[in-house]
């Protein structure tokens, strides 16, 4: 099941509160937390080096399969161990509080319950705090376990086995043990009790239940598309209603390679991918707060938008390499902070532009400030869109003129001008409508390729990008045989079976990648929205088994062995996957 | 010392506090807007929610200038300078606890460090020192309230 000590990244479920997020291995060990939120440092962080980075592992001592699914419509974990002598089943969660009641900051139950038979499990609690580079004290409180560290406290309650850091119990059918690891930051430690606890993890599992069974869709990929809505809400940073790209850092593209990132950021380009998905589901609360937070967060730099905000509102992401970590299966460097963020990425602004399009055609309101600051930021965009730039890829060779950020600087214009004819923002039209003329014209000159019959990558770079299927999403007003004809060219060039390769060609960064998961759902969202339906549907099939066992996605999948690659789960493939799936319910109902 | 001289102070020193926040929020120094914020508490119209907070604002501004003028009366002494002193505490009580702690308490909108994924709130919180809205936030709000309290300090001192 692991390799030196190393679980494989699609082996790995995960658990949140809205606040952080933890992975939990097939084999019941918890290799990754960050304390007390998504990006702060980790407390556990096996993921990223088996020998010092820290875990909670729980799991039979014997030879022992393993099983998992999530409980029905709910972040609440169940992995089920079969033994020779018996089987057990273990439950993990980060509790959410019930109102007015007395709570632990942030915590973690697992309950372990025998089923039949008899079973022995063991566990070890072994935080390494500040990305393993701290051990911490370990101190006993009112007879459990604490771990401090600076100003930061884990106490475990351990219910129906001795208290203890580690440890073993033997389970007979229908015997339990109940663990709880709290924690507190810059205040008081609370001490569960057992029944406090108990009642935490059923409020919580009510809570999903109750929450996604809201989800409006009830297309054939609903276990999906369900799946999906249930990561994204864990995505959200509840204080702020900001959605981080992943709750991981550093896991790689390829495995011992060095094209490892942090992606516990929120990144503006997602935005308009998120209203869509988290409106169509009908979660109009999340996508009001992840609006406005998108709006506020973007304040102090507007007209010019940043790449990335930190999920308090932060533009500071400050890239570092953890020297220390030796990376997950000896893929280095481990960063922390993302150099993405300094960058100048044009097509956000179309993203941004549609965001606030949905938003507006769904509340139909903007409020004057931000009609004038989004009037500005159009302006902005008929002054910026001839620069080059790093694209959507981030690439980090030189700055060019990639015809995908063009194309959605032509959105970004186009919205603006619907916004403006709507009242919504001061009408600047006769502006707005002359720059994005002048961009369609640059793309339908610059960025086509009659050799290749596709839209390229750049003016300087004829070949293809898989970015570019994202057009017919913002309704670029393309010529229809172009669109058409540019999706079968990068499924030609890009494709190996369902999957997506985003380019091939170079990007400044040296090592390779596997397929990129996020394209091949905008391809099944491309071809649906140019009225391909079948097509469309017959690559969301093969897609949908692609993610892991308990239906999540990484950033990438390796097309030869099918193995997840990259941070997970990530959020953009899971929203690719949602929109797609709209969409082909759209496109079927136009039939 | 007179008490009409520190309301008078607290009105005239409340205008310069918002006044100053906001031509920083201009200048791309801060997203703290102290109308909004206490305004949302209200209502979600963002419109009706900065009209209501203004009002709550200037308020609020009487209230401290009450504040001041008793300390001022306890300690038998009023001026320019001994306000700005109060004001500087009065920053730190603003960044440290009432606006970062109690505010996301009772606010019904603002999220909090205790706020998890079964509540959406609609504004992020401050954070200590105010922080979350951007680096200068603190500096902003310091340099308001000593403005405030040296107003309220010399109007109450009549000078």
């Amino acid at each position: 099941m692991r390799g030196n000590g190393y679980a494989q990244i699609g082996d790995y479920a995960v658990i949140g509160d809205g606040r952080t997020a933890a992975l939990v291995a097939r084999d019941g060990s918890i290799d990754w937390l960050c304390l007390p939120d998504f990006d702060s440092p980790s407390v556990f962080g096996a993921i990223l080096d088996a020998e010092r980075g820290g875990a909670f592992s729980l799991r039979p001592v014997e030879r022992f399969e393993a099983e998992r699914a999530y409980l029905e419509g709910s972040n609440v974990l169940a992995t089920t161990f079969r033994t020779e002598t018996g089987t057990v089943r273990l439950l993990d969660a980060m509790t959410l509080s019930p109102a007015g009641r007395l709570a632990p900051m942030r915590e973690i139950v697992r309950r372990v319950e025998c089923i039949d038979g008899f079973v022995e499990v063991e566990w070890a609690v072994e935080p390494r705090f500040d990305y393993g580079q701290a051990c911490g004290r370990t101190v006993e409180r009112a007879g459990r376990r604490m771990f401090t560290h600076g100003s930061t406290a884990l106490i475990l309650s351990v219910w129906g086995a001795e208290q203890g850091a580690s440890g073993r119990a033997r389970l007979a059918a229908g015997e339990s043990v109940l663990f709880s690891l709290a924690s507190a930051h810059h205040q008081p430690a609370l001490l569960p009790g057992r029944a406090d606890t108990e009642e935490r993890l059923e409020h919580t599992r009510a809570f999903w239940r109750r929450w996604s069974s809201q989800a409006q869709y009830d297309g054939p990929w609903r276990d999906e598309v369900l799946r999906s809505a249930l990561v994204l809400k864990l995505l959200v940073f509840a204080p702020s209603g900001a959605i981080v790209a992943a709750p991981t850092t550093s896991l790689p593209e390829v495995i011992g390679g060095g094209r490892n990132w942090d992606y516990r950021y929120a990144w503006i380009r997602d935005a308009t991918y998120a209203l869509d998905a988290l409106l169509n589901l009908g979660y109009h609360d999340e996508a009001h707060a992840f609006f406005w937070w998108l709006m506020h967060a973007s304040r102090l730099t507007q007209p010019r938008m940043r790449v990335l905000y930190s999920i308090d509102g932060g533009g500071k992401a400050h890239e570092q390499e953890l020297g220390h970590l030796s990376g997950h299966r000896d893929s280095a460097p481990v960063r922390v902070g993302n150099a993405a963020g300094t960058q100048l990425q044009l097509d956000l602004y179309g993203s941004v532009f549609n965001s606030i399009w949905l938003h507006a055609r769904s509340h139909g309101d903007l409020g004057a400030e931000t009609g004038r600051g989004t009037a500005k930021i159009a302006d902005f965009v008929t002054r910026t869109w001839r620069e080059p730039d790093s694209g959507i890829w981030e690439v980090r060779s030189e700055l060019r003129h990639f015809v995908h950020s063009k194309a959605m600087c032509w959105a970004a214009l186009d919205r603006a001008c619907r916004l403006a004819e709507a009242d919504m923002i001061p009408d600047r039209r006769d502006r707005w409508r002359a720059a994005a003329d002048e961009i369609r014209n640059w793309v339908e000159t610059e960025g086509w390729d009659e050799d290749l019959r596709a839209y390229i990558r750049a003016s300087d770079l004829r070949e293809l990008d898989a970015s570019i299927l994202t057009l017919p999403l913002v309704e670029y007003a393309g010529d229809r045989s172009r669109l058409d004809s540019t999706i079968d060219a990068v499924r030609s060039r890009l494709g190996n079976g369902p999957l997506l390769y985003r380019y091939l060609g170079e990007d400044g960064v040296p090592g390779d990648e596997g397929a990129f998961t996020t394209c091949s759902f905008w391809l099944v969202d491309a071809l649906a929205r140019v009225g391909r339906v079948d097509e469309a549907a017959d690559l969301m099939d093969e897609l949908a088994p692609l993610a892991n066992d308990v239906g999540l996605f990484a950033e990438e999948i390796d097309p030869s062995t099918a193995e997840q690659l990259g941070n997970f789960p990530q959020a953009l493939v899971h929203l690719a996957l949602v929109n797609a799936a709209f969409s082909l319910e759209q496109a079927g109902k136009r039939r | 010392m007179t008490l009409v001289g520190a309301l008078a102070g607290g009105f005239v020193g409340t205008v310069v506090l918002t006044t100053g926040l906001r031509l920083a929020q201009i200048a791309g120094l801060t997203r703290m807007d102290i109308p909004l914020l206490l305004g949302t508490a209200f209502t979600a119209s963002r419109s009706r929610a900065s009209a209501i907070g203004y009002v709550l604002h200037f308020l609020n501004g009487q209230i401290f200038a009450l504040a001041y003028w008793a300390i001022f009366v306890a300690v038998d002494q009023a001026g320019w300078l001994f306000g700005g002193v109060l004001g500087v505490v009065h920053a730190a009580f603003a960044g440290g606890a009432l606006v970062n702690i109690l505010l996301p308490a009772v606010h019904p909108r603002m999220g909090s460090r205790w706020t998890d994924a079964s509540q959406t709130p609609l504004l992020e919180p401050p954070g200590f020192m105010l922080w979350n809205y951007g680096r200068h936030t603190a500096l902003v709000t310091m340099l308001g309230h000593i403005a405030y309290g040296s107003i309220v300090g010399g109007f109450s001192a009549g000078l």
